[in-house]
């Protein structure tokens, strides 16, 4: 009676164990290969938040989505993440992507003004409030890949 | 001779007026990198955000900066999770902000290449909790772009950013917070 009960004692600490050690080295999401929650155009995923920037960001906060637009510019001045900026909202509102620091050769090969299709991961909205200065305001994507 | 003379100083005057709009703009970058280091015996975290926003003016010294709390990057899921929903609770309280000056920003000549130390004071906003903080700027100005670095100490619990007992080994109440942002003149 002894011994089943010191070996299902065992399985469970090792079944703990096991667990805690994925729990702990789990990975971060893969967006290469996770599924995507939406496909949308720059403007409307700005539009939504815009329209209650609470609401989408828990609908959108990291989840992988795609968004087609127009390239606004090509910002490289961040040698750890090379990073575009997609029209969205005119003069004040931008996605604005960024990519691993490896994926630099191919976003400098690609052209302002061109059409891209972008899957990444939703960070949100980066408003500054009342700050004057930092007054437009940019939806973040990060791990992002170029579709097309 | 009247003519030449005239022209000469049209062309000063020009010359005066670019020079003193280019040194009394804003300058801003939204690729500015902010990243924080714990350390304590147990465990050192750190995390990185390479998307901030932030500008100062050369006129009158104001700068200001935004970060969305969801973009640091951590080396563990597990752990950029936490620091997430448990302590800073990101959907809620989505960004930080800082707004403040920069104290001398006359000595900082940022039409001539060099090296200037400020003291930079403001508001530091995490979780609607705003304290006054100050530290020393480094600004360092090439070819038109200013870049500044600047570091300082915080206290999570000022904040209320609140560490359950189970884990209060291993995050430090004295978190270093590392600035470094390359910022272009705004046309």
């Amino acid at each position: 009676m002894k011994k089943p009960l010191i070996l299902t004692l065992i399985f469970v600490a090792l079944g703990a164990m096991v667990y805690f050690y994925n729990a702990y080295n789990k990975e971060h999401t893969d967006v290469s290969t996770a599924d995507v929650l939406q496909e949308l155009t720059t403007s409307d995923l700005f539009a939504a938040f815009d329209a209650d920037v609470a609401l989408a960001t828990e609908q959108y906060a990291e989840q992988v989505i795609t968004v087609s637009g127009s390239i606004y510019s090509i910002d490289l001045e961040n040698e750890k993440e090379p990073q575009i900026v997609l029209q969205a909202n005119g003069d004040d509102g931008f996605i604005r992507c960024g990519f691993a620091t490896a994926a630099r050769s191919q976003v400098e090969s690609l052209q302002e003004y061109s059409n891209i299709k972008i899957k990444g991961l939703c960070k949100g909205m980066n408003d500054a409030g009342d700050l004057d200065l930092l007054a437009e305001r940019d939806v973040i994507l990060s791990d992002c890949i170029i579709i097309d | 001779m009247k003519k030449i003379s005239t022209l000469i100083l049209a062309t000063l005057a020009l010359i005066a007026i670019a020079a003193s709009s280019h040194s009394g703009g804003v300058y801003k970058t939204n690729t500015g990198t902010i990243d924080f280091f714990s350390h304590t015996p147990v465990e050192d975290i750190s995390a990185v955000n390479h998307k901030v926003k932030t500008a100062f003016s050369s006129a009158n010294g104001k700068i200001q900066f935004s970060v969305l709390i969801k973009d640091f990057e951590f080396e563990k899921a597990l752990m950029q999770e936490h620091f997430n929903e448990n302590y800073m609770e990101s959907t809620k309280y989505r960004t930080a902000t800082f707004s403040g000056t920069i104290t001398d920003i006359a000595k900082i000549k940022v039409s001539t290449d060099g090296t200037y130390t400020s003291q930079v004071t403001g508001k530091l906003t995490i979780k609607d909790v705003t304290k006054e903080v100050a530290t020393t700027g480094t600004f360092t100005v090439k070819g038109g772009v200013v870049n500044a670095k600047a570091a300082f100490n915080l206290n999570p619990s000022d904040y209320n950013v609140k560490i359950p007992r189970t884990v209060m080994n291993k995050i430090s109440d004295d978190i270093k917070i590392s600035i470094d942002a390359d910022y272009k003149h705004l046309h």
